[in-house]
């Protein structure tokens, strides 16, 4: 334990000293603030949005940047230490090649944590100070999820990089599988639902897929606009059975997590915990099976 | 009575290529024992086996009669051949995480920097030291801990006079306190005034071992450099000599990667 601490205090420290964290922290400090303020330009209107509003007009860009940072992370947690010929050193001083690997994935974890904890505890205590709601559950959720969202991706850049054999190859794949992730993986899987004529889970995926546009977020806030009793929170809709095509891509659980109740996607707790535990355990027990294979 | 380190039939393929090709040696406690061979000859390999960084295709390395396993090798110091640190950190800020790895306190590293003596330049960035100095931090991480068994790779390869005796001390020094030294090099008259046993590793295969005057009473010869040159050259001939060689005969330059040494 010793050891993995020891590796992912080291990957963190360098981390932070490489100025990597503190520009995730504005990043992402400026994306809430600008998302909560301009978010609702869309329907004709500026200023700061209560805590549900915020995650409807998060989720996109949380979908699309969560993956991103974390898979830029992961991609050379391996392979620059391959390339750099560190490891050799590193496995002679008796760490042994499945303790490093978590190492490197823990401090990964906490380089992609800092920044995102940090930017959300900031917005929040803003929201709450300004707007003065309490509706803080979504908001929580959001952050919650956004957390296990990178810590996934964390883990698959981490496979990605263990299998890589140069730091731009691990890139180069890296981005390919966020475009697959955030892109592709709709595409493909609404494809294959409508081709398969089977309705219901068309309809949903569509919702899951579709609710995250640009269009789609106007009308989410056109309808929160619409409430008469207040206008933060939504009556919510009779929720519709799960699909277990949601938890074959992690982004598209996460949006079906965080659609607001009107789209009224219910994600059962078990499925969303089997599929976050099987998308952490498989890339990261392939990265170890990789490594050891290795000849360093 | 067990050896203190054991190879047993070691194999190492990459493809087509035989790196290693069934070594069986022994290595006794407290011996300082000399890795010859001309480059490309598989020395780095053996080393990469010992240490884990390669997996022997076949055999075993046992070290006192146990397989030897990753917690036996925090009893070890390792100088790699082309040593690779953290540029962008410091003296200290290296030598303290390979310390903390081998689990030693800061006042062995401080120990260790300053008989090397870098202790005063602790501060500096790694990319900032020359050549030597970089060499030096190698080798106080490998002596970090007074390891039972301490293996470099080509520790003389472009090394000065005045830091060769300084190195050699320091090696007498380790095999006084009763460590083992395991050291792969070409350099046969720097290592030949400190080794108690010799390894002769020519293409793959130990062509020649044991302990130092028994090889030299065997070819009636002082000089280690010659009694290599003999073997090598005795070696050359019986390949020249087999009707269908299964791999090249011992020549100074071999099909295997430059890495490997």
């Amino acid at each position: 334990m010793k050891t993995i601490a020891l590796i992912a205090t080291k990957e963190f420290s360098d981390r932070f000293r490489s100025g990597w964290v503190i520009a995730c922290v504005l990043v992402w400090l400026g994306a809430i603030g600008l998302t909560s303020l301009f978010g609702l330009a869309q329907i004709g209107r500026f200023g700061l949005q209560g805590y549900e509003r915020t995650v409807v007009s998060l989720l996109n860009l949380v979908q699309y940047l969560v993956p991103l940072l974390a898979l830029l992370l992961g991609h050379d947690l391996v392979a620059s230490e391959r390339e750099d010929r560190t490891l050799p050193l590193v496995v002679a001083c008796g760490a042994t090649r499945g303790y490093w690997l978590l190492g490197k994935f823990l401090g990964g974890c906490l380089t992609l944590a800092f920044p995102l904890a940090l930017g959300f505890t900031i917005a929040g205590i803003v929201i709450g100070l300004t707007v003065r709601e309490r509706g803080l559950g979504a908001f929580l959720i959001l952050a919650g999820s956004s957390l296990l969202l990178g810590i996934v991706f964390v883990g698959v850049g981490l496979a990605i990089s263990a299998f890589s054999r140069t730091r731009v190859q691990a890139l180069v794949i890296a981005l390919l599988a966020w475009s697959t992730a955030v892109f592709a993986f709709d595409l493909v899987a609404l494809g294959v639902v409508v081709s398969s004529q089977a309705a219901t889970a068309s309809e949903e995926i569509e919702k899951a897929t579709d609710a995250t546009h640009v269009v789609s977020v106007e009308d989410l806030h056109r309808q929160y606009e619409g409430a008469k009793d207040n206008a933060q929170h939504l009556v919510p809709a009779a929720p519709r059975r799960f699909s277990p095509w949601l938890v074959l891509n992690p982004v598209d659980l996460f949006r079906a997590i965080n659609l607001p109740q009107t789209v009224a996607l219910r994600v059962p707790v078990a499925a969303a915990a089997l599929a976050i535990s099987v998308w952490l355990i498989v890339p990261l027990g392939f990265g170890v099976w990789q490594l050891r294979r290795l000849d360093l | 009575m067990n050896p203190f380190l054991e190879f047993r039939n070691v194999e190492k393929r990459y493809g087509p290529i035989t790196a290693l090709d069934g070594i069986d040696f022994c290595i006794a406690s407290e011996s300082t024992v000399a890795l010859l061979g001309p480059n490309g000859t598989g020395k780095t390999t053996l080393l990469g086996c010992l240490l884990g960084l390669v997996r022997p295709s076949e055999g075993e390395i046992h070290l006192r009669g146990a397989k030897i396993g990753d917690r036996d090798r925090l009893r070890f110091g390792y100088l790699p051949e082309r040593l690779a640190l953290y540029q962008h950190r410091s003296v200290w800020d290296n030598g303290w995480f390979f310390a903390q790895l081998k689990r030693q306190p800061a006042v062995e590293l401080e120990h260790q920097l300053k008989r090397v003596g870098l202790y005063a330049v602790q501060d500096r960035k790694v990319r900032q030291l020359s050549k030597g100095m970089h060499q030096r931090l190698g080798l106080a991480i490998a002596l970090c801990g007074q390891p039972e068994l301490l293996v470099l790779d080509e520790p003389f390869n472009g090394i000065d006079p005045a830091r060769l005796d300084e190195l050699q001390n320091i090696l007498r020094v380790e095999r006084d306190r009763g460590a083992t030294l395991l050291i792969a090099t070409h350099t046969i008259s720097a290592i030949e005034p400190l080794a108690t046993h010799v390894a002769i590793l020519l293409d793959g295969h130990l062509a020649a071992s044991g302990p130092i005057d028994e090889l030299r009473a065997a070819h009636a010869e002082d000089s280690l450099e010659t009694i290599y040159h003999r073997v090598a050259r005795a070696q050359a001939q019986e390949g020249a000599m087999l009707p269908a060689p299964t791999k090249p005969g011992p020549t100074w330059k071999s099909a295997l990667p430059s890495s490997r040494g």
